[in-house]
């Protein structure tokens, strides 16, 4: 099953009045394993880092917004292909 | 304070963490690992330090483990000294290596000489870590690499890590080493959102800890044309330009120094033995500093083997605030070919 890894889930209650915001890094290869819980990847909204936790165990099938990505509230950033 | 600094995830080979992150991980380590040891240092706390050197610290360990101190490096540098004198492991962070001015007399008259001083009653087993490093228009005062500074005063030893595994194996070892060690991490290479890193900083980091002794060089890349000798930032330029120079036929040997003092003078001197021409790349000023020390190095044992040399640093110049200005003084790869190519 594709599980998506959906911005909207990790956005700072701080931040309502901001829309877009950039993937910083990425810590996971596409096809590499996660658990849930392991941070995939960091966001920063404005100035603010936010870590991105895998919502499900699995490997991770496709980075939608790649490194240094621009995206906006409520894209998906990822997919995690869950075992 | 029960949750962990970094998250370490499944450590795996899928993990692959930024430079600061790296950092944090050993650091967090050793403080779970020894009471005794502490960072102190300016916005290190709450921020989590302006490079990320500390970012998550405080989520597991309590405000007299992390402290922030006033803007007096003088001051708390010397409480690190006499901390570590009377035991301690204390990790004091200078925010900038360019404001080692303000507090020498600390770093170089006591933190490096006061085991020699003491005839050996006390020893000094510290950490200083610091920011270096330039290419994003902060000026004359805050984009110094500073390597020959810190590697040019005895008492100290000096390691610079260039990737995420280095970063993480180098502070094990800085921590647990009984002397001073200066560990200055470059600022374009932690991750930082806002100041993008180079391919190649970021790297799978197992999860269990590793120590990667002092004095040891890596060699990056094998070649038989040309041996290229680096550190920080310009280990992944360099590597980007022997990826160029394979394409029209020149094999270059990178070696990144990863320590400068001690330092692995025989890795330099088994690759410029093979290759017998020597490039050296810095980020820091050409006069009196880590280049002229290489080809001095080689010069002394290996005469006969040296055909040519090159070195490739920053000019003896203030580094400009300009952008375009700033690209020119700092070595590029295009910088590095064109030098590769002079000595082939």
């Amino acid at each position: 099953m594709t599980v998506d890894v959906d911005s909207e889930a990790y956005w700072p209650a701080d931040a309502d009045d901001v829309d877009e915001a950039v993937v910083a890094n990425w810590f996971v290869r596409e096809g590499g394993r996660v658990d849930a819980g392991d941070t995939l990847c960091e966001i920063q909204i404005e100035k603010v880092s936010v870590d991105v936790d895998a919502p499900e165990s699995g490997t991770l099938a496709e980075r939608v917004v790649p490194e240094s990505g621009e995206f906006r509230r409520g894209d998906v950033l990822g997919r995690i292909e869950s075992a | 304070m029960s949750e962990r600094a970094t998250d370490p995830g499944t450590g795996d080979a899928d993990r692959e963490l930024t430079m600061s992150r790296a950092m944090v991980d050993a650091v967090a380590a050793e403080m779970r690992a020894d009471d005794e040891v502490f960072y102190v240092g300016e916005d290190v706390q709450d921020y989590g330090g302006i490079f990320d050197s500390t970012e998550g610290l405080l989520d597991e360990f309590d405000r007299d483990r992390v402290m922030d101190v006033p803007i007096s490096e003088t001051a708390y540098v010397g409480a690190a000294v006499g901390a570590a004198q009377a035991g301690m492991r204390p990790i004091a962070e200078i925010m900038f290596a360019d404001f080692v001015g303000v507090c020498l007399d600390q770093v170089y008259n006591q933190m490096a000489k006061n085991t020699y001083m003491s005839g050996g009653a006390v020893n000094v087993p510290m950490v200083l870590t610091t920011a270096v490093g330039g290419e994003y228009n902060d000026a004359a005062q805050h984009s110094q690499t500073l390597y020959g500074l810190f590697s040019h005063l005895p008492g100290m030893k000096v390691v610079v890590p260039s990737t995420a595994y280095d970063a993480k194996g180098l502070m094990h070892a800085a921590v647990r080493d009984d002397d001073p060690v200066v560990y200055m991490f470059h600022k374009r290479l932690m991750g930082i959102g806002w100041m993008p890193a180079p391919e190649g900083p970021k790297t799978p980091v197992p999860d269990e800890e590793y120590a990667i002794p002092l004095g040891e060089a890596d060699v990056k890349r094998e070649g038989e044309d040309v041996t290229v000798v680096t550190l920080g930032l310009h280990v992944h330029r360099a590597m980007q330009a022997a990826e160029q120079l394979a394409d029209g036929g020149v094999d270059t040997e990178v070696i990144d120094l990863r320590s400068l003092v001690p330092f692995d003078t025989e890795t330099v001197l088994e690759s410029v033995e093979k290759t017998g021409k020597l490039v050296v790349v810095d980020e820091d000023y050409q006069s009196f500093g880590v280049t002229g020390e290489v080809v001095a190095r080689v010069a002394e044992r290996a005469p006969d083997s040296l055909e040519a040399v090159e070195r490739v640093a920053l000019p003896d110049v203030p580094i400009p605030f300009s952008r375009p200005l700033e690209k020119e003084v700092n070595p590029q790869v295009d910088d590095i070919v064109a030098a590769v190519e002079s000595v082939e």
